[in-house]
């Protein structure tokens, strides 16, 4: 049947790897771009997580009656040593400790926020509806806006690290911090995994602040942003270390604060985090796959 | 006999309407959006869709560019199938399906047109190149390099136009590009549109406008319900209604009017547009009006009514969906909250 019709034109349907890699650098520039005409927004987002650590140190001191104390009772409650016998040094590093935590927890946030809410500004404004029409693939336009969160999260960590260093007189570079950002760059496949997850319900409900305000908490409580998850009780303690970003968390504190790991020894973290890294962004991609499918028979991605 | 270069097949679309009633819950209920439509567009033509909202068009369009899946039945588009080769469909076609939108505001107007030819696998020497020619075109260089977000809504709609020309595909699918356009740039557009037919693209056109659609398309089919109702040159069309003259009278004219009307023996149909200030627009068409005149004048005054104006009028295309539905174009049939019936698209 598809005989009897003509057929002109450029055949672009399948391109090269040369035009697969210049779709995810448009859309990792036009992402840049947009994001550099918004004034001061990284550096604003970057303010956060060390707002968010000053709390629970705040709290830690006012209810033991000092920094020290706060630090001591906390090493003890959560079954973490303090590498040092120091009072003073476990202060700072029960400041390292929240500004860390918070400071992952700001990534995922972010993971969230910029993958969730790009589908769904996209849908508003019509231009998801644009992309649709393109024979770009889904998958390089995704690993364009991923590379782009990639980027802008890096760049907010490090911000917001620099920023907590001063406020809260700690040394990241005091542990092994390039471990450190080795394992938040391997956790990152992960959060883009969970990114399409949620990318793809923020398509079909067409509507991203309560999910990302919802969801963005209780990942804040599974990840343990200001404690270990050792302190739940088996089951839930159990189902947050199943989740990526608890893993990475840990990985990260534990590298730059060097404390042992809730999951065990160096090779067990790094090779829990390289599954997460390579099964669950198969699993988001394939879980918005459907749902985008889905969409299309029913109304059409243009539809917000 | 051109090949068509869009052949649609029994093509069909069910959506799934909610209906919320007081104390009876949400219903569901199907809405058939299109109702085995079978279509070809020929090589070369500018065709043109027409029929009321919630006709069906742009559901139409919306499986035609791949947007949508169909519930059943299929279509071929530059020859390959929009639900097998769906790539190859979306690199054979350039589109403007939603006025101006789907431009990203902080980004100017090269930077969509260089992103957009991009996603479309344009070589980046080629891409600039057909922007310049694009700019030149369409005469976009004052507000090129400002933000989308500086645009007047003109501006937006002719830049979304040079998007839908930015990967130079031999099949544009145009839908009501003139809608927010000031008189000149719409008829400046038509006349580029008529250009690139002339240097061979295939155009898919929807339009409110008759003047529109007479002047650009070579056929035109008009769809309503889900189905094709007419098809033809305009003139065919035009010529469809046989010996017809439409009677177009102005006025206030009380409910009952058209019912008194559509009584009269000789009368074929009648249509109302309604004006401002209770006023409003009869067309009645007659198969002899110098004949039927006083007849006409009898049944509506006869009923109370203000005659402002009466005049005989030329036959158009809306004349023509007027006497095929009973309605004008003007009429809005679309079911609000709809969505699909799974298909075999799943």
């Amino acid at each position: 049947m598809a005989a009897e019709t003509v057929s002109k034109g450029f055949g672009l349907g399948r391109p090269g790897s040369r035009g697969s890699l210049g779709v995810i650098w448009s859309v990792f520039r036009a992402r840049i771009k947009i994001i550099t005409r918004y004034k001061g927004a990284v550096l604003l987002e970057s303010i956060i997580p060390v707002v968010f650590a000053g709390l629970p140190i705040l709290l830690g001191s006012a209810v033991a009656g000092s920094e020290q104390a706060a630090a001591a009772n906390f090493f003890s409650y959560t079954g973490t040593t303090c590498p040092s016998a120091l009072p003073s040094d476990c202060a700072t590093l029960f400041r390292l400790y929240m500004l860390m935590g918070s400071n992952t927890f700001m990534i995922v946030s972010l993971m969230l926020w910029l993958i969730g809410y790009w589908v769904r500004r996209e849908q508003e404004t019509g231009t998801l509806e644009a992309l649709y029409l393109a024979p770009a693939k889904r998958l390089y336009i995704l690993a364009g806006v991923t590379s782009y969160t990639l980027v802008r999260s890096l760049l907010a960590f490090v911000t917001a690290t620099v920023l907590g260093s001063i406020v809260f007189q700690v040394n990241p570079l005091s542990g092994l911090f390039g471990a450190a950002i080795a394992y938040l760059v391997l956790g990152i496949p992960a959060l883009w995994g969970i990114s399409f997850f949620f990318g793809a319900l923020v398509m079909r409900i067409k509507e991203a602040n309560s999910v990302i305000q919802l969801l963005q908490w209780v990942l804040a409580f599974a990840m343990g942003v200001y404690f270990p998850v050792t302190v739940f009780p088996l089951l839930l303690r159990w189902t947050a270390m199943a989740f990526p970003p608890t893993l990475m968390n840990d990985a990260i504190r534990s590298t730059l604060l060097g404390i042992t790991s809730i999951y065990g020894p160096w090779y067990v973290v790094l090779g829990l985090m390289l599954m997460a890294a390579w099964t669950v962004p198969l699993l988001g991609y394939q879980f918005f796959g459907l749902v985008e499918r889905r969409v299309r028979r029913d109304q059409g991605v243009g539809q917000f | 006999m051109p090949a068509p270069i869009i052949k649609v097949e029994d093509l069909s679309k069910t959506f799934l309407s909610k209906e919320r009633k007081k104390g009876a819950g949400r219903k569901k209920k199907p809405v058939h959006a299109l109702k085995a439509v079978n279509l070809d567009v020929k090589d070369g033509e500018v065709f043109g869709l027409l029929g009321p909202n919630g006709a069906g068009k742009t559901t139409l369009i919306k499986i035609l560019t791949t947007l949508l899946l169909p519930t059943s039945g299929t279509a071929w588009v530059n020859g390959y199938n929009i639900t097998k080769e769906e790539d190859e469909v979306r690199a054979s076609i350039g589109c403007m399906l939603m006025g101006d939108r789907g431009l990203y505001w902080k980004l100017t107007g090269r930077e969509n047109l260089d992103y957009f030819g991009a996603l479309y696998h344009v070589p980046k020497a080629d891409r600039t190149k057909k922007i310049e020619e694009l700019i030149a075109l369409l005469k976009l260089g004052d507000f090129i390099d400002r933000t989308v977000e500086t645009y007047s809504s003109g501006q937006r709609m002719i830049v979304a136009f040079a998007k839908s020309l930015v990967n130079d595909a031999p099949i544009l699918f145009l839908d009501e590009p003139t809608v927010t356009m000031d008189v000149p740039t719409a008829r400046e557009l038509r006349r580029i549109v008529r250009e690139m037919n002339d240097a061979g693209k295939t155009i898919l056109y929807t339009t409110h406008l008759m003047h529109e659609a007479e002047e650009l398309c070579d056929r035109v089919a008009i769809i309503d319900h889900g189905e094709i109702i007419a098809l033809g040159t305009p003139e065919e069309l035009k010529q469809s209604l046989g010996h017809e003259d439409v009677v177009s009278l102005e006025g206030i004219f009380p409910e009952s009017t058209v019912v008194r009307l559509r009584a009269v023996p000789g009368i074929r149909e009648v249509a109302v547009t309604a004006g401002d200030s209770g006023r409003s627009k009869l067309d009645v068409m007659v198969e002899n009006s110098r004949a039927m005149l006083p007849r006409i004048i009898e049944a509506v005054t006869g009923n109370g009514a203000t005659i402002e104006q009466i005049k005989p009028k030329e036959i158009t295309l809306e004349d023509v969906f007027v006497a095929k539905t009973g309605r004008t174009l003007a009429v809005d049939t679309r079911v609000v909250g709809e969505k699909a019936v799974s298909g075999r698209g799943g």
